[in-house]
């Protein structure tokens, strides 16, 4: 049997990317029965398999790099590009929606009182909650870092805590959130503000909980040793989704949040 | 085919060399939640029997995948079906 004469990783045939495929395709004909049909089976269906296939598929890259040994350095700068690529261009999703907010709050027409906030909004007060989240959001994006460092320089409890930490601040985040959501007095039915308001900090608020699981994924790896203290990329993606995160919420305090108030 | 495993059975040497600091290597902290499982793991995934690494697992693997291969299929089957059916146009 011949040994590659090359340090790429030519992976093992795996059904998950057309699963992963068919999934798509069930969540978002999912979608159309439950917006014109009233019938959710689909949708269900479409989300499950998802799950499924996101599960296993990252639980063998797993296998294949922690326990098989094929992420040379080289596969390691593949994967790094890959994931700053996967960034940029959520960072160009989030620009959309930035756009469709100034273009609204630049010039308010006159059905919206010729005004931002449009008459009869009141905005949630910048200095409050958001300004909490703010806080909790920077933090976090310190403690990661704290477990960074600790898990370069070999410390296994402290790197535990420090993730623990991170953690912990994104559920504080989505929950403290989730009680703006519910407490405040427009909705996203409330015309162009309610739509540019809740879209982007909905969409931000997904984020959270992606990287909060992200991140999570990872302190289950860091108690199972899987990390070593120069080869530990899986938590370094996480990082630095996390800080993207971090650093979209900044802008949509400062634009949303405190100019449009 | 009676030969050798072409892969060894014995825990690699770290793919980083000697610098690297295990963190499974500071004795304190080594019966903080859990012991490490890895070389026991890489022993398992590196067992030359052909099997990709999907299904390395055995068992429980092939559930999984068995399970996953049903819900994409047979939800595509029936996607199909209700986008057909939904493409039917109504009666007055």
């Amino acid at each position: 049997m011949a040994h590659q004469a090359h340090s790429y990783h030519m992976v093992d045939p795996s059904p998950w990317p057309i699963f992963g495929a068919a999934a798509a395709l069930l969540t978002t004909s999912g979608l159309i029965m439950w917006f014109h049909h009233n019938s959710s089976q689909l949708l269900a269906l479409g989300l499950l398999s998802m799950l499924l296939v996101m599960l296993q598929w990252w639980r063998d890259i797993v296998r294949e790099s922690t326990f098989q040994g094929h992420h040379t350095p080289t596969v390691q700068k593949g994967l790094r590009y890959g994931m700053i690529l996967f960034i940029t261009s959520e960072a160009f999703f989030f620009l959309g929606f930035f756009w469709a907010f100034f273009h609204s709050s630049l010039a308010p027409t006159p059905e919206l009182g010729g005004q931002w906030p449009p008459t009869g909004i009141k905005p949630l007060n910048p200095l409050e909650v958001p300004l909490l989240n703010t806080a909790i959001l920077l933090a976090s994006g310190v403690t990661v870092t704290w477990a960074h460092h600790s898990i370069t320089e070999g410390n296994r409890k402290q790197a535990i805590h420090a993730l623990t930490l991170t953690i912990l601040l994104g559920f504080y985040f989505t929950a403290l959130q989730a009680m703006e959501y519910y407490e405040a007095p427009f909705s996203i039915a409330d015309g162009v503000y309610g739509s540019t308001f809740f879209v982007a900090t909905g969409f931000h608020g997904l984020h959270v909980i992606i990287g909060s699981s992200f991140l999570s994924i990872c302190l289950l790896r860091l108690i199972k040793f899987h990390f070593t203290s120069n080869h530990h990329f899986g938590f370094e993606a996480a990082a630095w989704y996390w800080h993207f995160v971090d650093i979209i919420w900044l802008f949509l305090y400062m634009t949303i949040y405190w100019w449009g108030a | 085919q009676g030969l050798k495993p072409i892969v060894s059975t014995e825990s690699p040497a770290l793919i980083f060399g000697t610098t690297t600091k295990l963190a499974s290597d500071l004795p304190a902290t080594d019966s903080f939640l859990g012991k490490n499982k890895v070389p026991d793991l890489q022993k398992l995934f590196q067992k030359a029997d052909g099997l990709p690494v999907h299904l390395k697992r055995g068992v429980p693997d092939k559930l999984l995948y068995r399970t996953t291969m049903a819900l994409t299929i047979g939800g595509t089957i029936y996607c199909l079906v209700a986008l057909y059916m939904a493409s039917q146009p109504r009666n007055q």
